[in-house]
């Protein structure tokens, strides 16, 4: 037992070390992005077309390295800019996904290869773009939750009426960096525990048994992935630590889906939209991911 | 003060991982760039943290988190209740607490078993008591501490001499057991090496295993034994458990699957032979 608990810790160090630079990269470059580039830009140069918007919604997620708790609170501001919903929700699911650097996390962590990485953001591009059509159609006003506007009056926006200077920025960026390690961070670890745990203490067996079917094993991972709620600039390195136990598939539903929704973000989305909405989308998610993957 | 420990704590822990060379048995050390300048971005919050905390003290407020930037992030909510609190730094203090105070454990088979390696026989297996290993023989269990150093020793002594290791019946476990001791040991010597060939998912197509089934002490630990091996072509063409003798330079690698850095081979030359009477190899006992 003792030897083994050594060994899981080991496991759990090596994700946390190789997560954590990507992880203050990620908080510190989406601190920065956030401060200088702000939503008007976005709503400003927006298509009016349906499918132009949803496109250009799931392009310009490369600009703003968020993960995705960081972005539902800028995809609500779009909303709230007259940005059309499906066009936000095409840039909320892939923005986690689509950017430098969790690109790059993703490619170092399944050992310096580019597989996994573009799987990801083919998987994440279709699922974000079926979901944000669908939505289109389905929803046709903006599905914000009426009291969030008189919160937003109190809680307020400053610095768009009066900008700060520049010094402020620069301190501003590094406790909002700050701020955003110690809410991820957590996360993280929880993550780390949970699968250096299962790798130690679990037969093998039993992990294939559970995984016995593509379907099952694709399911698994999702709610794997929805429940570790780790950040998707680090949950590469999780996910490539399943290698292995599970088929190309099912890690590929965990990158996706846990990058797309899990517990944390989830009460964020409920926080700025409507119930019926957030768990519709959620099912569209979900019928694309494993369909998706299924497929694969 | 809670952040700065933390900020700073990590800052200590990238600096020792690096100092003491630790790093290199947790992670790839082609990006150890990364880990490294962690130490410095670390350090940078962590002063920053301090400077922040000490300015906030002079001005008499009790809570230093202040804030004055308004993305409206519902993270700020986080830390608002002292049972928040607790899990927040708790979880966050998990890592530096058994990272610093913890030794490092190298993965045993059981935990490489998960790794992609499936043998009938050992996953269907249902004795949890077996012990079954894979591509690392690891005898230690079978000695006391200290007969176990004694023979290592004794056997790092005896192969380090040789300058062409053929691990054949009569050494295939000593001289493999040896070679993933004490990898360094053997960098750059010519091994020769029999056994049937393998695939993981995980492996380059010019790689495979040459793996040998084998019994250390009775059937309940057989396992499968062997090194990564690297031909200088794609090797897609040569069957899965077709047996072959390889011949190569020992070099190590950093396998992912494994976190570890494994020797493996450089082939330089190769035939295909029959296979023995008898696949298993037996630990010799002298």
């Amino acid at each position: 037992m003792g030897q083994s608990l050594l060994q899981m810790n080991t496991i759990f160090i090596s994700i946390i070390i190789e997560a954590l630079p990507f992880i203050v990269l990620g908080v510190l470059i989406s601190a920065i992005i956030q401060m200088f580039v702000t939503e008007e830009m976005i709503a400003k140069v927006m298509p009016a077309n349906r499918f132009l918007s949803i496109a250009f919604g799931t392009g310009i997620g490369a600009l703003f390295p968020a993960c995705e708790c960081g972005i539902v609170p800028i995809t609500e501001r779009l909303v709230r800019k007259n940005v059309p919903l499906y066009a936000a929700i095409a840039f909320m699911l892939t923005g986690p996904i689509i950017n430098p650097v969790v690109i790059f996390s993703t490619f170092v962590a399944f050992g310096d290869s580019w597989k996994m990485a573009l799987l990801r953001c083919g998987l994440a591009i279709f699922t974000a773009v079926l979901t944000a059509i669908a939505i289109s159609y389905l929803f046709n006003e903006n599905q914000l939750r009426e009291f969030v506007d008189q919160k937003l009056h109190h809680h307020g926006h400053h610095h768009e009426e009066q900008p700060l200077r520049f010094r402020e920025k620069i301190t501003g960026v590094i406790d909002h960096a700050i701020d955003e390690f110690f809410s991820v961070g957590k996360f993280l670890v929880f993550g780390g525990l949970i699968s250096s745990a299962m790798q130690t203490f679990f037969r093998t067996s039993t992990l294939l048994q559970l995984g016995h079917t593509k379907a099952t094993a694709i399911l698994i991972m999702m709610l794997l992935a929805f429940i570790m709620s780790i950040c998707s600039e680090a949950d590469a390195f999780i996910a490539s630590s399943f290698n292995g136990m599970f088929g190309t598939p099912a890690i590929l539903a965990f990158l996706v889906f846990g990058a797309m929704v899990d517990i944390k973000n989830l009460l964020m989305m409920l926080h700025s939209f409507k119930k019926k909405f957030v768990f519709s989308m959620i099912g569209l998610i979900i019928l694309f991911v494993f369909t998706g993957t299924l497929i694969l | 003060m809670l952040r700065f420990i933390v900020l700073f704590g990590f800052a200590y822990f990238f600096m020792k991982l690096h100092a003491t060379g630790d790093i290199s048995k947790y992670i790839n050390m082609k990006y150890s760039y990364l880990s490294f300048s962690m130490i410095f971005a670390m350090g940078f919050l962590s002063l920053y943290q301090l400077v922040k905390w000490v300015k906030a003290g002079n001005k008499g407020q009790e809570n230093s988190h202040v804030h004055h930037h308004h993305h409206g992030h519902l993270h700020e909510q986080d830390e608002n209740t002292w049972y928040k609190k607790v899990f927040t730094y708790g979880m966050i203090l998990i890592p530096i607490v058994t990272g610093i105070f913890l030794p490092v454990a190298t993965l045993n088979s059981t935990v490489v078993k998960a790794k992609g390696f499936h043998f009938s026989m050992i996953d269907n297996d249902k004795d949890q008591y077996a012990n079954h290993q894979i591509l690392r023989p690891n005898s230690s269990l079978y000695y006391d501490q200290n007969q176990y150093a004694e023979m290592e020793s004794s056997d790092l002594k005896k192969y380090s001499k040789l300058s062409h290791i053929v691990l054949d019946d009569n050494h295939y476990f000593h001289g493999l057991e040896t070679i993933y001791n004490y990898p360094g040991s053997f960098i750059g010597k010519k091994v020769t090496i029999e056994g049937f060939v393998y695939r993981t998912k995980d492996i380059k197509p010019n790689q495979l295993f040459v793996l040998r089934f084998g019994i250390i002490h009775c059937i309940a630990d057989a396992g499968v034994y062997g090194m990564l091996v690297d031909f200088p072509d794609d090797m897609k063409g040569l069957k899965e458990n077709t047996w072959i003798e390889v011949e190569g330079q020992l070099d190590t690698t950093y396998y992912t699957p494994f976190k570890e850095n494994i020797p493996y081979l450089k082939v330089t030359s190769y035939k295909k032979i029959n296979e023995p009477k008898d696949p298993y190899v037996y630990r010799q006992y002298n």
